[in-house]
């Protein structure tokens, strides 16, 4: 008997139908597929095959390659974005993966320059390229201010890249500080006040003298003095430099869980106080305040007999 | 001792003492201990007057001696005593208000000679006292020697050292120098005295009068003090009594010489007085705590209310005589206990106090701390972390004053997280960069705050280090307290000038006033008195009346920044005793 050899010719081996097989799988699976996957599915196709099937898929940039700790993953692009990148070139579609990356904190040039490896005029080229098809844009960084961050272009700056409520345009708002912390000081004063006046036992006073910080923040909000909405912690700073004006101070209690303003168990409580100490001695003599201390001596040019702060102080 | 203090130093010498004390003084607070005779050699001075000076300078406590090894007797200047002569003003003021007028001129009398025994000083407050009151009435000896007594229970007065009483052993030479010792247990002790007003008198006025005879001196001021020569032969510390201000020493006549001869002058005719050789001094400790105490308590009433400054003080009062003065906390006192030491008006209940001292315990200020539960709950006040907070609060304070609130708010922020970066500094304050950083350099070149490198790398490139501001309060309380001195070295010398730029209208109108005393003893007419008015004219006594208030601020402002001094200085010497 002759051998017959049986070649199963299978109708799968048209690589037009490995790719569309490939990427219906990638549509099952959105968030990617490993080789492993496509191996099991179409176990009749050789490795090389394969291979062919999607640096096709790839090139044509319907699909995405990632590296994950497992392997490489293989994921279906986004239309609308494998549309964006039709014009560009891998460079570019390089560097805007870097970029999308990044997310909202947004990625300094030389650290793109890094990350690919590609030459720092190339960069720039690539860079222009992208802005000027508005794909991505350059926001300055509040903390080095010619530092530029690139992110994409429909993402929100990350707080720390603006600094959050109290930057305006990359300006700190001085003002604005000034105002809510007075404020809140003057609402923690008076809240003192009445506490005070209450004249009550003292427990229940000095209770009633102090403000969690959520009281304090309904109080800023209801007041309507921000353009911006501000948040319990920025609050909370506002408060904390009050503390560092030696004007209030803080006590942390334990909260149950679910009460109003507690964070994590506990409640932060801020209660307006009085200096312990008058203006000491030092500072009522005009010595105490004087710029050229350190040149006064008797029968030099400043001397304590000459001094005309002394004579100006001296005619109150 | 740094430049500043031994100016200031100088200053006190030469305005109480006079020049030559002035300067045997600041020689010695130079130098150190010196035998008397390498103090004649270098300050080209004669021995006599040396001898006197010395006098002067012991009697009121600003010189020690000590008896060295082979023979030599070196004498030491006490710099700080010195700089205490600032605080007199407030001594006698504390003495006025717990113990009136009569504890008012007890202590004056007793910082103004130095050393006195009781009866003297009785005697001399009394008639001080006299004189002030109405024509008839006089003032009864008992009361001062009665308030003499409380003060002596109070530990505000205390019985100088004294000779140790040998039995008389051996009789071989007397020693260099005595040794002057004195029990804990005396040191309150009040002798018995009984002072009638007459012999004491009599017994005064007839020594005063023996003793000038014999030696042939010019009239000592009082005869209290010729009488106190006579009868305390205490050897070795001298009776020259320097007194009052610009008197020149050298009038004083005394043995300040070991090995002097002490002439002897017998009593025959007199009374023995009572309490021969027991001397008194003022305490300055007990004061010290005193305003130690006040500082507490009004810090207290301005962080808290009136009622918890009051059970302060009452704590306070009740460790007076329990607890050193340097000890860091008072010992532990139940709520029972202050419940029944509070002052008779105030009637709060115990549930009450007890909601008090809970909230006294546990106010951030930490003064007061709870150290235990018996009794009602045991509470301690932490001496040594209050000392802590007032010195904090002044140096905060001078900074709020010499650069203004944004600078203090940075200045508090470095203090209350011990240590920054810079980016923290701008972040924690909510102070524009540029700002924060000119304002840390600014405290930084005063020595206000200080820097602290953390190198990344071995060779501390000064780009991979970290720098860190902190603020170490030890430093900055001795940088403030160098500027204090100073300070008050300026204002005396201001005073000074200010005085000797009119001196020339001064001595005019004590002329004037000289004349119109003695026509108005001779009894002269109103028209007369009134044309010796006038020489006077009106812009000169407007510049009389601008003189007296330049004076007056400039001293006012002498015992203010000496309030600074005694803070700051209670700080420095409660933290260096805990190392």
């Amino acid at each position: 008997m002759a051998e017959v050899k049986v070649k199963l010719q299978l109708p799968d081996a048209d690589p037009v139908e490995i790719e569309n097989r490939i990427i219906e799988l990638c549509h099952q699976f959105p968030h990617g597929i490993t080789d492993q996957v496509i191996q099991n599915e179409m176990p009749h196709i050789e490795a090389q095959q394969r291979a062919v099937a999607i640096n096709r898929l790839l090139s044509m940039g319907q699909l995405d390659l990632l590296r994950s700790n497992t392997g490489l993953l293989y994921r279906i692009k986004d239309s609308q974005n494998a549309g964006k990148m039709k014009g560009s070139d891998n460079q570019e579609k390089l560097v805007y993966q870097i970029i999308e990356d990044a997310g909202n904190k947004g990625i300094w040039s030389r650290d793109i320059r890094y990350k690919s490896n590609l030459p720092l005029t190339e960069i720039n080229k690539i860079l222009k390229n992208l802005e000027s098809k508005k794909l991505i844009k350059a926001v300055k960084s509040v903390a080095a201010s010619k530092k530029k961050v690139y992110m994409l272009y429909n993402l929100q700056p990350d707080r720390s890249v603006t600094g959050g409520a109290w930057y305006s345009d990359q300006d700190f708002e001085s003002e604005f500080v000034e105002v809510l912390n007075q404020q809140c000081f003057k609402f923690l004063q008076t809240k003192a006040e009445t506490a005070r006046e209450s004249k009550q036992n003292p427990m229940i006073q000095r209770n009633s003298s102090f403000a969690s910080s959520h009281e304090v923040w309904k109080y800023i909000c209801e007041l309507g003095i921000s353009k911006v909405e501000l948040s319990m912690e920025d609050i909370e700073t506002i408060l904390n430099t009050l503390i560092y004006d030696g004007k209030v101070e803080m006590t942390i209690i334990a909260a149950k869980e679910g009460t109003v303003g507690s964070v994590d168990g506990h409640m932060k409580l801020y209660r307006a106080v009085n200096p312990i100490i008058p203006p000491t001695g030092l500072v009522r003599a005009p010595c105490g305040l004087c710029p050229v201390f350190d040149d006064c001596h008797e029968g030099g040019e400043i001397s304590p007999s000459n001094c005309i702060y002394m004579t100006e102080w001296l005619e109150f | 001792m740094t430049q500043a203090e031994i100016k200031l130093c100088s200053l006190l010498l030469q305005e109480h003492f006079g020049e030559i004390v002035e300067k045997i003084g600041v020689h010695l607070i130079r130098t150190g201990s010196q035998p008397i005779r390498v103090i004649v050699h270098d300050t080209r001075t004669s021995l006599d007057q040396v001898k006197k000076a010395l006098c002067v300078l012991i009697q009121h406590n600003l010189v020690i001696y000590q008896v060295h090894r082979r023979g030599m007797v070196e004498y030491e200047a006490q710099c700080s005593r010195v700089l205490r002569m600032l605080r007199y003003p407030r001594y006698i003021y504390t003495a006025k208000t717990l113990y009136n007028d009569t504890g008012e001129l007890i202590v004056e009398e007793l910082l103004l000679n130095g050393k006195m025994t009781m009866s003297a000083l009785v005697k001399k407050v009394a008639d001080r006292l006299t004189e002030t009151m109405e024509d008839g009435k006089t003032m009864d000896y008992a009361e001062v020697s009665c308030t003499f007594v409380r003060l002596a229970d109070t530990h505000f007065v205390q019985r100088c050292p004294l000779v140790h009483a040998t039995e008389n052993s051996d009789p071989g030479p007397p020693p260099p120098a005595p040794t002057l010792v004195i029990n804990e247990k005396d040191m309150f002790l009040v002798p018995k005295l009984s002072l009638i007003d007459d012999t004491l008198a009599l017994a005064g006025i007839a020594q005063w009068i023996e003793l000038w005879l014999q030696m042939k001196v010019l009239p000592v001021q009082t005869p209290v003090r010729a009488h106190a020569w006579v009868a305390g032969q205490v050897p070795g510390t001298g009776h020259a009594r320097g007194k009052g201000k610009r008197r020149r020493s050298s009038e004083d006549d005394a043995t300040g010489e070991p090995k002097a001869k002490r002439p002897k002058h017998t009593t025959d005719n007199k009374e023995p007085i009572p309490d021969d050789g027991i001397y008194w001094q003022a305490n300055l400790d007990r004061f010290h705590q005193h305003f130690r105490d006040q500082a507490i308590v009004s810090a207290v009433a301005n962080r808290m209310d009136q009622t918890s400054s009051e059970i302060v003080r009452t704590m306070l009062r009740m460790s007076e005589v329990t607890t050193p003065s340097s000890a860091p906390f008072t010992q532990p006192l139940s709520s029972n206990e202050i419940f029944r030491s509070l002052p008779v008006g105030y009637n709060i209940s115990k549930q009450v106090l007890d909601q008090y001292l809970t909230l006294l315990a546990d106010d951030p200020l930490e003064f007061v701390g709870k150290s235990g539960d018996s009794g009602g709950g045991m509470y301690i006040i932490n001496l040594h972390k209050a000392l802590g907070s007032l010195a904090t609060a002044s140096l905060e304070s001078v900074v709020q004053e010499r650069f203004g609130s944004r600078c203090a708010r940075i200045f508090r922020l470095v203090l209350q997280k011990k240590h920054l970066e810079q980016k923290q500094v701008e972040d924690f304050a909510m102070i524009p960069a540029k700002e924060a950083k000119d304002m840390l350099y600014k405290m930084l070149s005063e020595n206000f705050i200080s820097l602290q490198e953390i190198p990344k790398t071995p060779d501390h490139a000064p780009s991979r280090t970290f720098y860190l501001y902190t603020v170490n309060i030890l430093s900055a309380a001795r940088m403030l307290l160098h500027r204090c001195y100073k300070s008050i070295a300026n204002l005396i010398e201001r005073r000074q000038f200010e005085t000797k730029e009119n001196k020339r209208l001064l001595e005019k109108s004590q002329r004037v006033e000289a004349i119109i005393a003695s026509m108005q003893a001779t009894g002269a007419e109103a028209a007369q008195l009134q044309e010796i008015e006038e020489m006077i004219t009106a812009p000169e006594r407007q510049q009389l009346e601008t003189l007296k208030h330049n004076v007056n601020k400039l001293d006012a402002s002498e015992i203010q920044v000496d309030e600074t001094i005694f803070l700051l200085e209670s700080y420095i010497e409660s933290t260096m005793k805990r190392q």
